[in-house]
């Protein structure tokens, strides 16, 4: 599988496009009457990935974030590229690792978050006082 | 002179592996880095702070491995496909910045741009920043109405932070420029080393300035129409044009050091009729054909008993890229090993390429196995099933060969492999 490393150009800011499928078998031997629409199959690349450059998997390890639906041994989806906003699923560098949080930005400061009142949050007085490797854009959940 | 003139961009990356190590381990922020070479031979890239404990390109792993750690040096045996991924990454985004880019090697490229002085050094800021921010690759840009320029450009770039990573050649003012050729030597610039730098020391060329002020004619008459160009190139004036793609590779060379050294004909049969599959399946995908094929072995330079270096040139009887012919033609090295004596390495190379079925050889010199496709088919089997499912006698099947590399250190393979992506933590 090389879900990121296919040798496609994916354009930056490349908005989700509707794809026909084929819909039907047709008889052999007849033009299928479908076919001026086929433009492809669905592309799992082309949904999750908008930036090929800029996109990593990472895998979760742990249960700080299960209650906002990511879970241990999930796969997340990050885009390096991507502004961090208040309430974005970050990838964050803390004490030398990659660390799953939730952004808060509020005007009293920054806190990331785990979605487990178990574990602490984490304040800092601006963003520039962190270091966010990239924001998650999907998970990969495991059902 | 227009201000909208073509401009060379050189962009390269920063310790490019060292840096793709860091990008996925933030732990080694700040620390002493070293990447091992192919067998974890010696550092071939360091990290600013590894340049600092006076560790040198090309340093043997031995000799540093002992005091690693009282430095609290890391090192990390080469892991080649995350570079290539992290590389065709940093390419690809280049390549939004210009429609004519060149990549030169794994980690640097030439990019033309055109705009006035402040456009051009404005886009070398946001390159710089673009794939910061993609790959997480730190970059230096280099620009100049030359390749030669960019080149020293980006030197330049690189050695003063206050540049903040871009330099543009002609927006220094001319003094500078002219103290900085002045201090370095000829042996800095771009293509000139080794022998060539010797002669031009005995002609009393010493420096970069002293090149540029060469008479070319004397140059090109003296030395060769290649040095002219890059004395015309230091003065300004474009001899080197992009090229979109290089082509003609002449050579493909497939040689590794042993972990364990090779000592008996048995194995180095083995060995070779790997690399003798490997280059056949090399030339099949880049639809070439070798005339000639040489094979060589050697013991290590740091064992200084039992010297041995053997080699054959092999020409092959037509162009092929035929797995049975390439097989053969490197056992001819076999009777050049001596028993016993411990070899560090071996290698095949191929050489005077051709494009494969431009010339049908006459009947009677058609090659059975390629009429069968043997060489094809096997190559669309390893394609289909993985390398080492299938492979020619000698060769065998057997997986984790003694001899082939030791990557004690080597990191995940992050981006290329859906069991070792890099872990991000939530507890």
């Amino acid at each position: 599988m090389g879900v990121i490393i296919g040798p496609r150009v994916i354009e930056a800011g490349l908005s989700l496009r509707l794809v026909l499928i084929s819909p039907v078998a047709v008889a052999a031997g007849f033009p299928s009457p479908a076919q001026d629409y086929f433009d492809g199959r669905i592309d799992l690349n082309e949904h999750l990935i908008k930036d090929i450059t800029s996109t990593y998997i990472v895998r979760v390890s742990g249960d700080s974030m299960e209650q906002a639906g990511i879970s241990d041994g999930d796969e997340l989806i990050v885009n390096r590229a991507l502004e961090p906003r208040d309430g974005s699923v970050v990838v964050a560098v803390l004490d030398g690792e990659l660390t799953v949080k939730r952004l808060k930005i509020t005007a009293a400061g920054v806190v990331l978050q785990a979605a487990n009142p178990l574990y602490p949050d984490i304040s800092v007085p601006a963003l520039a006082d962190l270091t966010i490797w990239g924001v998650a854009t999907r998970c990969l959940h495991h059902v | 002179m227009s201000e909208a003139r073509q401009q060379i961009a050189l962009v390269d990356v920063n310790c490019f592996y060292a840096s793709a190590e860091r990008a996925f381990d933030p732990s080694l922020e700040g620390k002493p880095l070293v990447v091992l070479s192919n067998n974890d031979g010696c550092a071939v890239t360091r990290s600013p702070e590894a340049k600092a404990l006076g560790i040198s390109t090309g340093e043997p792993w031995f000799k540093i491995a002992p005091r690693a750690k009282e430095w609290g040096l890391v090192a990390r045996s080469s892991n080649y496909e995350l570079y290539g991924d992290i590389s065709a990454r940093v390419m690809e985004l280049l390549g939004r910045y210009s429609a004519w880019l060149e990549v030169y090697s794994i980690d640097e490229a030439f990019l033309g741009i055109k705009g006035s002085p402040d456009q051009v050094v404005g886009l070398g800021r946001t390159i710089r920043t673009a794939v910061q921010r993609n790959v997480g690759m730190p970059v230096c840009v280099g620009i100049a109405a030359t390749k030669t320029l960019a080149k020293l450009a980006n030197r330049w770039a690189k050695n003063n932070p206050a540049l903040g990573g871009v330099c543009r050649w002609e927006s220094m003012d001319p003094e500078s420029r002219e103290l900085l050729m002045a201090r370095l030597p000829v042996s800095e610039v771009w293509g000139v080393a080794g022998r060539l730098e010797r002669r031009l020391n005995a002609m009393g060329i010493c420096s970069i300035l002293e090149l540029s002020r060469a008479d070319p004619v004397m140059v090109r008459d003296r030395f060769s129409v290649v040095l002219m160009r890059t004395v015309l190139e230091l003065r300004g004036t474009p001899c080197l044009p992009l090229e979109e793609e290089r082509v003609g590779r002449d050579q493909l060379i497939f040689s590794r050091s042993f972990s364990t050294p090779l000592t008996s004909v048995p194995e180095f049969r083995q060995v070779l009729s790997v690399y003798a599959q490997q280059a056949s399946a090399r030339l099949a995908r880049h639809h070439l054909q070798a005339k000639v094929l040489t094979a060589f072995a050697g013991t290590s330079h740091y064992n200084p008993k039992d010297k041995s270096f053997p080699s054959v040139c092999v020409p092959l009887p037509m162009p092929t890229s035929d797995p049975v012919l390439l097989t053969r033609a490197a056992h001819a090295l076999l009777p050049a090993i001596q028993d016993g004596v411990k070899y560090a390495r071996a290698g095949i190379m191929v050489t005077d390429l051709r494009p494969s079925g431009n010339q049908q050889p006459l009947e009677p010199f058609t090659n059975p196995h390629e009429e069968r496709g043997i060489g094809p088919l096997v190559e669309q089997i390893s394609r289909k099933y993985g390398r080492s499912t299938i492979g020619l006698g000698f060769a065998g099947l057997r997986s984790g060969l003694d001899w082939s590399m030791k990557r004690g250190m080597r990191s995940p393979r992050y981006t290329t492999h859906w069991d070792e992506l890099p872990v991000a933590r939530a507890n």
